[in-house]
């Protein structure tokens, strides 16, 4: 029986009268891989901004590694091992690729350094060229970040995040914009991380997602309304219902 | 403390609120709608008091004055937004800010180049000259004139922005800008008499406190910083706001100098440092987008 | 990134920048050599220059636009009110010397610090607010400064500014200067804004320098990545505000005056315009703003005493046009090739 590393209970969020979140509660177990999903405006985006200190909670309490951590600010949140990616690409623009990733793996180590020069942290260069090396974009690590190709930057988004070394790591629709190839080569990325890490994530590909995950949950209108392996959420009335003519093909 | 002082220098401060809200007025309707901060908004406070004097001068008139300088100032921020401002759109949010801060710098020396550096008396109209019983004491007329004209200012703006369908398209370009490109309204259009009308206000409120105080080249750059910090008060882009906060400021400003003069104009800042302590956003400003 | 039109920057828009970062860490080879570079160009200015006078002012505004380079070209914030920490550097030199006749290394050293006090306050107040909304604030918050100094003439002479602390002699590990002398005094001035340099170039490479260039990439990207943005920005406007500061302190004992409009938003916008004319974001941009700023005063104002107009507009025109500051552009296009 795996650990919990991470568990919510009864969370909600609400924007003004808009119930965006409604009581959800789940325990995400650790070096699981568990898929989020639902139509547009469920309300997956809020849950991952509330599960990465984006946003506190309006009611209800998220326990990491059994410690509370409910409105813990949001730059708190990789120091504890949970660090995400974006849906849309969210780098440093004109940064090289490695300073990309470097400046990453420095927030751990020294932040109010005014002294010593940056280069001497060799440490900080071999970390970013393990990340690197695993998204694969080692060999342009000196190309400016936003003359990367779709595809590269959204491997450079997983490295920025992976840097951290996070227990968790969530991925928010890692292959938004891609094509089957290069969705190919991100699910093959994922199953690798997955194997050390724990891994929360939201897409839209159901083939991608139902060949990925060992769990998924299934959001509507702000509440849970399936959750469970890729079988028992195939054959859930409601979730069908609820994605009669929304699946995506791709991979 | 003779309670007929206090309520005069209440009125006092309702006057020099009004002019306070006619020119955080216009530097609000200018950000809310085009998310630019006019830095040379104190310099058209000033270039429309000089355009208010000039016009009077020639015609012999103030209400000439009065009338056309807004309009012509108004006009020519029209043209500011279109030659200057608009080619800024899609770069970084710092430069019309940028922009404006040196046409504020370029105007305050071209009326130097016009009207020189010394400051001119501005007559208060025959019209408008004395004191007038108002049961508790004197009161000089022409205050309760600017009080009057920026009431009156301040209900034709509620009408066009609550009644007409240009006001409705402010108001709803504030909130979902997207919205307006995809209804096909001109949105440039929009911008540009937005802008003129921002510009329009706060030289009429430099027509109006010529009477009140020396025109100068440098009388708009206290205005700017007042104008901010009736902003910062009353909050970011919120009109309800730098009306109320102008009042208040307003208010403060002249009360305090009935009992410690020298820090009259200090109890203003010191009102925004504390609202920025306690309520970043302002009086009326939403939490979360600038503070 | 994404488009940002007048209207969006409603949101926390971030700052695009319209610089070239020029990341700590060297990415061109002139720039390891930049703090000795600049140490020979200044070594050489009043040799170079019409007036040993306009030396020492490019010596001392360019030390103010270094300093104030680190948070709005590094950092990306747009202070308005820097003057405030220029001034009060000033002031506080001033006022050693003069109320409390302490010698004039306490009073320098007092300059600075009680700038950067000021700063830290100034900087934890204004940095509750993002965007333009902070622009705003820090001039307000520069002009409370102003009129403080203006009710205090006691301290501060008022209006008039500060008199009656003239620099004459002064003894520097047993050498004795002349300090009235011009040279002596560039060269006295320039050992400090040598410093000054050194200070900020060992900033702009370490660790710290890459926090605040992530932040000013992208900031929320830098809060996700664990950095807590807030005190990063508060510890950048606490250094700037420093060496204003020290730029203030050198501008007293150059002056033997200050006067009150040093702490007002005129000076700090004409701070703004010099850097953003030498090119912000880059390290030796802000003292070649500087020195064009000031050359083209020297100059302009041999023809007519209404200077500012052709200034202010050659201002507007580069950020019409050439927004990366003259040097900045020359980086560019060099970065192109």
């Amino acid at each position: 029986m795996s650990q919990v590393l991470l568990s919510v209970e009864n969370v909600g969020r609400t924007f003004g009268g808009f119930k965006a979140l409604d009581g959800v509660t789940a325990d995400f177990e650790q070096n699981k891989v568990t898929a989020v999903i639902g139509p547009n405006g469920a309300g997956k985006s809020t849950f991952f901004n509330v599960l990465s200190g984006v946003l506190a909670p309006s009611s209800g309490r998220i326990s990491y590694k059994g410690r509370n951590i409910t409105g813990t600010p949001q730059h708190r949140f990789t120091h504890l091992g949970i660090a995400r990616s974006y849906q849309i690409t969210n780098i440093f623009p004109l940064l090289t690729v490695h300073e990309n990733v470097r400046v990453a793996a420095q927030a751990l180590r020294t932040r109010y350094n005014i002294w010593s020069h940056r280069d001497r942290l060799k440490e900080l260069d071999e970390k970013a060229d393990a990340a690197l090396n695993a998204v694969g974009l080692h060999g342009r690590r000196h190309d400016v970040a936003k003359f990367l190709a779709h595809g590269q930057q959204r491997a450079l988004e997983i490295a920025v995040a992976l840097v951290a070394d996070p227990r968790l790591l969530l991925l928010d629709e890692p292959t938004a914009g891609m094509g089957p190839e290069e969705t190919k080569d991100m699910v093959a990325l994922i199953e690798r991380l997955a194997a050390e890490r724990t891994i929360l994530l939201v897409e839209h590909k159901m083939k991608m997602i139902l060949g990925l995950s060992d769990r998924i949950l299934v959001l509507h209108h702000g509440k849970l309304i399936a959750d469970g392996s890729p079988q028992q959420i195939q054959s859930d009335p409601e979730v069908r219902r609820v994605y009669l003519g929304q699946s995506h093909g791709y991979a | 403390m003779d309670p007929s002082l206090i309520a005069m220098q209440l009125f006092s401060g309702i006057a020099l609120g009004a002019i306070l809200v006619m020119a955080a007025l216009g530097l609000s309707i200018i950000f809310g709608m085009l998310g630019v901060v006019n830095f040379s908004h104190g310099a058209m406070f000033m270039v429309g008091a000089y355009a208010g004097l000039w016009v009077a001068s020639l015609t012999s008139s103030f209400w000439w004055g009065l009338l056309v300088a807004p309009i012509t100032i108004g006009a020519f921020g029209m043209a500011v937004e279109f030659f200057l401002i608009r080619p800024l759109y899609g770069r970084s949010v710092d430069d019309p800010l940028l922009l404006t801060f040196g046409l504020g710098y370029v105007l305050v020396e071209a009326v130097r180049i016009v009207f020189g550096s010394d400051g001119i008396p501005f007559p208060t109209p025959s019209q408008l000259r004395g004191v007038v019983n108002l049961g508790i004491g004197y009161f000089p007329i022409y205050r309760l004139f600017v009080i009057g004209v920026v009431g009156v200012i301040l209900l034709a703006l509620w009408l066009l922005l609550e009644k007409t369908k240009f006001g409705l398209i402010v108001r709803a370009g504030a909130r979902d800008p997207q919205i307006m490109r995809v209804l096909g309204v001109d949105i440039g259009r929009i911008w540009l008499v937005v802008f003129g009308l921002g510009v329009g206000l706060t030289a009429l409120g430099g027509v109006l406190a010529a009477p009140m105080r020396t025109v100068n080249p440098e009388m708009g750059s206290l205005v700017l910083a007042e104008a901010f910090v009736v902003t910062v008060i009353g909050g970011m882009g919120s009109l309800v706001g730098s009306v109320v906060a102008g009042l208040v400021v307003g208010i403060a400003v002249s009360m305090t100098a009935l009992v410690a003069p020298e820090m009259a104009q200090i109890v203003m800042f010191a009102l925004m440092a504390l609202v920025l302590l306690i309520r970043p956003q302002g009086m009326f400003g939403k939490s979360g987008v600038n503070a | 990134m994404s488009d940002i039109n007048p209207i969006s920057s409603l949101a926390s828009a971030e700052r695009t920048p319209t610089t070239i970062p020029i990341a700590g860490g060297s990415r061109l080879q002139l720039a390891k050599w930049r703090v000795p570079l600049s140490i020979l160009a200044l070594c050489l200015l009043p040799w170079l220059l019409p007036s040993k006078a306009l030396a020492v002012n490019v010596l001392i505004y360019g030390v103010v636009c270094v300093g104030y380079n680190l948070l709005f070209g590094y950092t990306g914030l747009l202070s308005f009110g820097h003057a405030a920490f220029f001034g009060t550097g000033a002031y506080v030199t001033g006022i050693a010397i003069v109320h409390f006749g302490l010698p004039w290394y306490a009073a320098v050293f007092f300059g600075v610090i009680c700038g950067g006090l000021l700063a830290l306050v100034i900087g934890a107040l204004s940095i509750r607010t993002r965007g333009i909304y902070f622009s705003m604030v820090t001039l307000a918050l520069a002009q409370l400064v102003y009129y403080v100094a203006l009710q205090a003439s006691n301290w501060t002479g008022g209006e008039n500014g500060l008199r009656g602390f003239t620099v004459r002699k002064i003894n520097i590990f047993g050498a004795h200067i002349n300090f009235l002398d011009p040279i002596q005094k560039y060269y006295v001035l320039m050992a400090f804004a040598a410093l000054a340099l050194w200070f900020v170039s060992r900033i702009l490479n370490s660790p710290f320098g890459a926090v605040i260039e992530a932040i000013r990439e992208n900031e929320t990207r830098a809060r996700a990545c664990g950095y807590n943005i807030e005190r990063a920005k508060l510890l950048s406007f606490t250094l700037s505000g420093m060496i204003c500061a020290l730029a203030g302190t050198l501008s007293a004992m150059h002056l033997a005056i200050v006067p009150l409009d040093s702490l007002h938003y005129q000076t700090s916008g004409m701070i703004v315009m010099m850097t953003l004319l030498g090119g912000a974001g880059s390290f030796f941009g802000p003292f070649i703003g500087a020195l064009v700023f000031l050359l083209m005063e020297d100059v302009f104002s041999i023809w007519t005493s209404h200077w500012q107009i052709i200034v202010g507009s050659v201002f507007i025109l580069f950020v019409l046009f050439l927004p990366k500051g003259i040097w900045g552009t020359l980086l560019a296009w060099r970065m192109r090739k």
